[in-house]
């Protein structure tokens, strides 16, 4: 089975990604309207319900709503970066259908998607963090530092490098007549 | 670059014209633009000794060195 140009691999996982992205879309949208809702009814905290619970910890009184509506907002940019890195795989993978894996834009694509990974990790220790101050350790968010992540991080900069090389080696051939 | 390629002129010395050069040697007439127009970084072995063929010459005669700026190998599209 073929792993570039049309209908090779490449473009069975275009289609997974297109699909995940539309999920991820519809997703953030649905958080959006979510905490426009939290926020709205936080005024009236009676529809919101009598309290909420995070992990092992149960939120309840005036801050209910804000600290919902902080909860979803956390989930909200946590799918844009998401969108953010399917929708330059998505990208990466239209030059590959094409034949065109060195296409020059895909160094950048690859530099976005390492960047987005980054930071929404380091965001994962920021809500961490502040969850910690907030609660006095009584929440606990996440999972420590994660190697395996980083380790992608690394390798997405080192293909990005590799992409480049790729890249100047493509436009040489072009202008070798 | 300080390789300069005088196609235009060894194609006006013998009267022939770019397109039937490019038909001689089996290379596109865009391609051999690129070459003439000083814009091909490189050139295969091959393409030069149809060249030399087709016009009867050398190839000292289509490309010479003109001392100038180093090129910059890093200089294309990549830069971002």
């Amino acid at each position: 089975m073929r792993a570039l140009g049309p209908g090779s691999v490449s473009s069975f996982l275009k289609v997974i990604l297109d699909v995940f992205h539309v999920v991820l879309w519809v997703s953030a949208a649905g958080v959006s309207i979510a905490i426009v809702g939290v926020l709205l009814l936080s005024f009236e905290p009676k529809l919101l319900g009598s309290h909420l619970t995070l992990d092992k910890l149960r939120i309840e009184g005036p801050w209910l709503g804000p600290i919902a509506a902080a909860t979803l907002l956390a989930a909200d940019l946590y799918l844009a970066g998401a969108i953010v890195i399917v929708d330059r795989l998505r990208r990466i993978f239209r030059t590959l259908i094409a034949g065109d894996p060195f296409h020059p834009d895909n160094v950048r694509r690859l530099r976005v998607i390492g960047g987005a990974l980054a930071v929404l990790e380091l965001g994962r220790y920021a809500v961490a963090a502040i969850a910690h101050m907030i609660f006095h350790g009584r929440l606990h968010v996440g999972g420590g530092v994660s190697l395996t992540t980083w380790f992608a991080v690394l390798v997405i900069v080192v293909l990005a490098e590799i992409f480049r090389e790729g890249a100047r080696l493509r436009s040489e051939a072009e202008l070798t007549i | 670059m300080p390789i300069r390629v005088r196609l235009d002129r060894l194609l006006l010395e013998r009267r022939m014209s770019l397109t039937e050069l490019a038909d001689r040697v089996g290379v596109t007439i865009a391609n051999l633009s690129i070459l003439k127009t000083g814009k091909a970084r490189a050139i295969r072995f091959s393409t030069l000794g149809a060249l030399c063929r087709e016009l009867d010459c050398q190839p000292g005669d289509l490309v010479i060195f003109e001392p100038g700026p180093p090129d910059d190998p890093d200089e294309d599209a990549l830069q971002e």
